[in-house]
């Protein structure tokens, strides 16, 4: 989950069909990404596009909310913006105005997992923002003038928090869950940061993060598009080659497996913008890092239930019993730690939350016991296995995916071998997945996003 | 996130089951492939190859073999203003329906078929456009073209989706009263051409009155053969891809009414602020002032001095003095729309309620500031310097390329258009942006829009 790149998903769940996708089998042959590491430790993955002079740079950093220390929840977000302000040889502004010079776009994204920073340029400009990407990585100079940029751009966070999550009341729902769902591990942290926390972060805060976490070791770079990897090699030795490890990076970060829920509870949020109630459960789920057997299951098997019209929730509760607008499930399957399984549905017109949360509950139950049809799993196994194929359409979201692993610890032959594996989930395994999921002893949370009406009735 | 993305591509999920199940599919009414006279333009950006099939379809194609997917665009001209009178969201619906059934398979054995081809085909309409847009496996190209040609014959218009379509149209509607950006837009078209075609809406009247029956007949007013534009990107070749359009068109109407929109005559602007009430902790502000379309002679500097202005994001003026000086906000942006009914140049962005006056005041004083002062050699070079330095990164993917082709061709542009935009941009000269900025951010241009609960800015 990355700030900004959360809305990839309707209520936030859509990481999962997005997750890990990749070169098909009918489509590997003759494309292959290439890896290797640099001295330094720094990781490089090229991925190679030809059909635009264009190329892609990220690099992504092990460091993210999850590594926040208590109270200081949004520095790494906080941080990733103040990056984009001043080296020692690169003056305040001077960044932006480098890549836009060069025809380049650039952004940047935090998540609890990594921060990533990327450009997009014609190929000509890729060694001009390896420069500007080496230079910051080591070189950065944080303004500790009261009324400096540090403190005008935490500003500037605030506002985005007020635009992004506090305007939008399933975005404040969402916090609220979030912090239910992952407490007591590092997830718990909010990645845009509690207001009153990022309010208190101050420049000297910045400097011991950006000391203790950017470093070419703890540093993943991948290019996408008109490269080859001998170019990139060649590049990035010249550019991140001579940087210098801080030897200060934990191996181990604050790594831990997400316990499963160990208590169930209702969280509500009203507003009186919200016009369309949604409810949702959040139970136990897996990751694809931790166990990629019962991840894999689990993507095929929430998406047999519930991933998108065709699935058996859509057709019971929306075409056949008309009761929901929409319904869905997902598993977070991409955190490294873990993530939890989702089931989410909105009500149509006049149909009270009570009344589709027990239609839902029944049709799943009904559903477990019945068992899935074979012909559904298969087309959902083959739809997740050939969204590879279109995602080769995109640079951006090749890099993102690759990124996104390899920076978790990932092997990049998970992805590769993804279609083929996920086609070879059984219709019983991912049965057998969701029943897990579903079991009768299962704790979960529960939110419902409610108009001001109903919440007082 | 540093700065929003204007953009975020959606993330496709499409199967690839090769055993066929569901309704026998019908066999394409399909002519001999024959050699088709091709046109090539071999342009910086994409090599166009123009051509016409035998069945009179027009087709821009750009052949991509080096992945297995054909992105395919296909739009007529007339768009949601053909709504007939009492029933608007009619053209919606119609666009809403193309992919809910056809011929012998209902709505989910449709969607069902669509995932074991891996394709995806969906419409969509504008004001003054309907268009339909597939992507498919070029190992399937057959059977994904025969249902797509299915969908163009025979839609269903089945009453089981058509009452899904009017539950979700109505859920839209009761949430639209709380979005600020739909709010801001509303205001603005009640403020400056309430009675023109473009400020029509629909409403919980005109969607109780929309039946499938009145959506199957308009569609015979929107989708023809002969009103067809058609572009692609993929591994195909024209005399591959001829045929496969005309079997697909068989089942269009070979003519329909193009309603063209005429321009509007927006109202004086108003010298004070809208305020739309919305309780949140910001206010949304939005500007909007007439422009100029495409074909003016004041359009490319004024596209440029919209980047210096508010149209680049970070080293824009309006960026760096409300965004990097003061805090005041995540972003702020401008922006040119070239409609030729309804050229504007409009922008906006959110700050926290308390600083909503001071904002305002500030977006007035950069464009005094611009129109008074002129902006500088260097911000002219920065501008050049990107505008035509990052225009390769929109042609990187199929999807781009289709899209962008045929954004040319529903503003009826020439195939050279790509690069003479280039020459165009790069003519423009210090003088000419600092003529437009002093007509075109005239302050007294603008009507400002603040919806939220914004402090010092009573209505």
């Amino acid at each position: 989950m990355t700030t900004g790149w959360r809305r990839f998903g309707a209520l936030g769940a859509g990481l999962a069909g997005l997750a890990m996708v990749a070169a098909a089998e009918t489509d590997t042959a003759g494309w292959a990404p290439a890896q290797f590491t640099l001295d330094n430790g720094m990781d490089v993955l090229v991925l190679p596009d030809h059909r635009a002079p264009v190329v892609t740079h990220m690099v992504w950093y092990k460091v993210g909310a999850m590594d926040e220390a208590p109270g200081k929840s949004g520095l790494a977000h906080l941080f990733e913006h103040v990056m984009f302000k001043q080296t020692d040889d690169i003056a305040d502004g001077e960044f932006d105005r480098i890549v836009t010079r060069s025809g380049g776009r650039s952004n940047a994204g935090t998540s609890w997992d990594y921060t990533v920073y990327y450009e997009q340029v014609a190929k000509p400009h890729l060694s001009r923002m390896m420069a500007l990407e080496a230079e910051r990585m080591t070189d950065l100079i944080i303004d500790e003038d009261p009324q400096g940029s540090f403190i005008t751009e935490r500003d500037v966070v605030k506002e985005e928090r007020r635009q992004t999550l506090e305007s939008s009341p399933s975005r404040v729902l969402q916090e609220k869950v979030f912090a239910e769902v992952f407490k007591g591990h590092p997830y718990e942290i909010s990645i845009i940061g509690r207001m009153e926390e990022v309010s208190a972060l101050t420049p000297q805060d910045g400097m011991a993060f950006y000391r203790t976490f950017y470093s070419p070791e703890n540093a993943v770079l991948v290019v996408a598009g008109d490269v080859t990897p001998d170019e990139v090699r060649a590049l990035a030795q010249q550019h991140y080659g001579p940087k210098v490890p801080s030897g200060l990076v934990s191996e181990t970060r604050n790594w831990q497996t997400l316990p499963p829920l160990d208590r169930t509870l209702d969280v509500e949020h009203t507003d009186p913008k919200v016009r369309q109630p949604v409810w949702s459960r959040y139970y136990d789920g897996t990751s694809l890092f931790l166990d990629r057997e019962t991840a894999l299951a689990l993507e095929v098997g929430l998406e047999v239930l519930g991933g998108g019209s065709t699935s058996l929730l859509s057709r019971r509760l929306v075409e056949d019993q008309k009761l929901a607008i929409s319904v869905g499930s997902t598993v977070y399957s991409f955190l490294r730690d873990g993530g939890p399984s989702l089931i989410y549905a909105s009500p149509s017109p006049g149909v009270s939350l009570d009344t589709l949360e027990a239609a839902v509950m029944a049709e799943i139950a009904a559903i477990l016991e019945e068992g899935f049809d074979e012909a559904d799993v298969r087309r959902v196994r083959n739809s997740l296995a050939a969204s590879a194929i279109y995602q080769r359409d995109s640079q951006m979201s090749m890099a993102r995916t690759f990124g996104a692993w390899v920076t978790i610890g990932g092997d990049v032959q998970d992805i590769l071998d993804y279609p083929d594996d996920v086609r070879a989930v059984t219709a019983e395994r991912a049965l057998a997945a969701v029943r897990d999921v579903f079991r009768p002893d299962a704790h979960f949370i529960q939110a419902r996003l409610l108009p001001e009406t109903e919440a007082m009735e | 996130m540093r700065h929003a993305l204007n953009t975020i591509a959606a993330a496709l999920t499409v199967s690839l089951g090769l055993a066929a199940c569901g309704p026998t599919q019908p066999a394409g009414d399909r002519a001999t492939p024959a050699a088709v006279e091709v046109s090539v333009y071999d342009g910086a950006f994409a090599t166009i190859q123009q051509f016409t099939t035998p069945g009179g379809v027009s087709v821009w194609l750009v052949e991509e073999p080096s992945i297995p997917i054909l992105s395919l665009q296909m739009a007529w001209p007339t768009g949601t203003i053909s709504d007939p009178v009492g029933q608007d969201g009619l053209t919606g619906a119609v666009a809403y329906m193309m992919n809910e059934g056809a011929g012998a398979y209902d709505n989910q054995a449709f969607q069902m078929r669509m995932e074991e081809l891996n394709m995806s085909f969906g419409c969509s309409a504008d004001r003054v456009s309907t268009a339909c847009s597939a992507s498919m496996l070029t190992d399937n190209l057959e059977p994904s073209f025969d249902l797509i040609g299915l969908a163009y014959a025979a839609p269903r218009f089945d009453t089981g989706p058509f009452e899904r379509l009017v539950r979700e149209r109505e859920v839209g509607l009761q949430t639209r009263q709380t979005n600020a950006r739909y709010l801001a837009e509303r205001a603005l078209i009640e403020a400056l051409y309430p009675d023109h075609a473009f400020a029509r809406q629909m409403t919980e009247e005109s969607l109780a009155a929309l039946t499938p029956e009145a959506a199957k007949a308009h569609k015979d007013r929107l989708m023809s053969r002969e009103g067809l534009l058609v572009t692609a990107v993929g591994a195909v070749s024209p005399d591959q891809l001829a045929p496969l359009i005309d079997g697909m068109i068989a089942g269009l109407p070979e003519t329909a009414e193009t309603l063209l929109a005429s321009p509007v005559d927006m109202a004086a602007p108003r010298s004070v602020p809208l305020i739309v009430d919305l309780p949140q902790p910001q206010s949304l502000v939005r500007f909007v002032g007439p422009a100029v379309p495409r074909d003016h002679p004041d359009f490319y500097p004024l596209a440029v001095m919209n980047y210096i202005f508010g149209g680049g994001g970070f080293g824009t003026r309006l960026m760096d003095e409300l965004r990097v000086a003061r805090g005041l906000t995540y972003g702020i942006y401008t922006s040119v729309d070239p409609d030729s009914n309804l050229p504007v140049l409009s922008g906006g962005g959110t700050t926290k309620n308390d600083s909503a006056a001071e904002f305002v005041e500030a977006i007035q004083a950069e464009m005094v500031k611009l129109a008074e002062g002129g902006a500088e050699a260097s911000e002219l070079e920065d501008a050049l310097l990107y505008l035509i330095g990052s225009y390769p990164l929109s042609f990187d993917s199929n999807a781009k390329i289709a899209a962008n082709m045929m954004s040319l061709r529903l503003d009826d542009l020439p195939v050279d258009q790509f690069d003479r935009r280039n020459e165009l941009i790069s003519a423009v000269t210090l003088d000419d942006v600092n003529r437009v900025a002093t007509t075109y951010l005239d302050p007294e241009r603008y009507t400002f829009v603040i919806v939220g609960e914004p402090v010092g800015l009573a209505p």
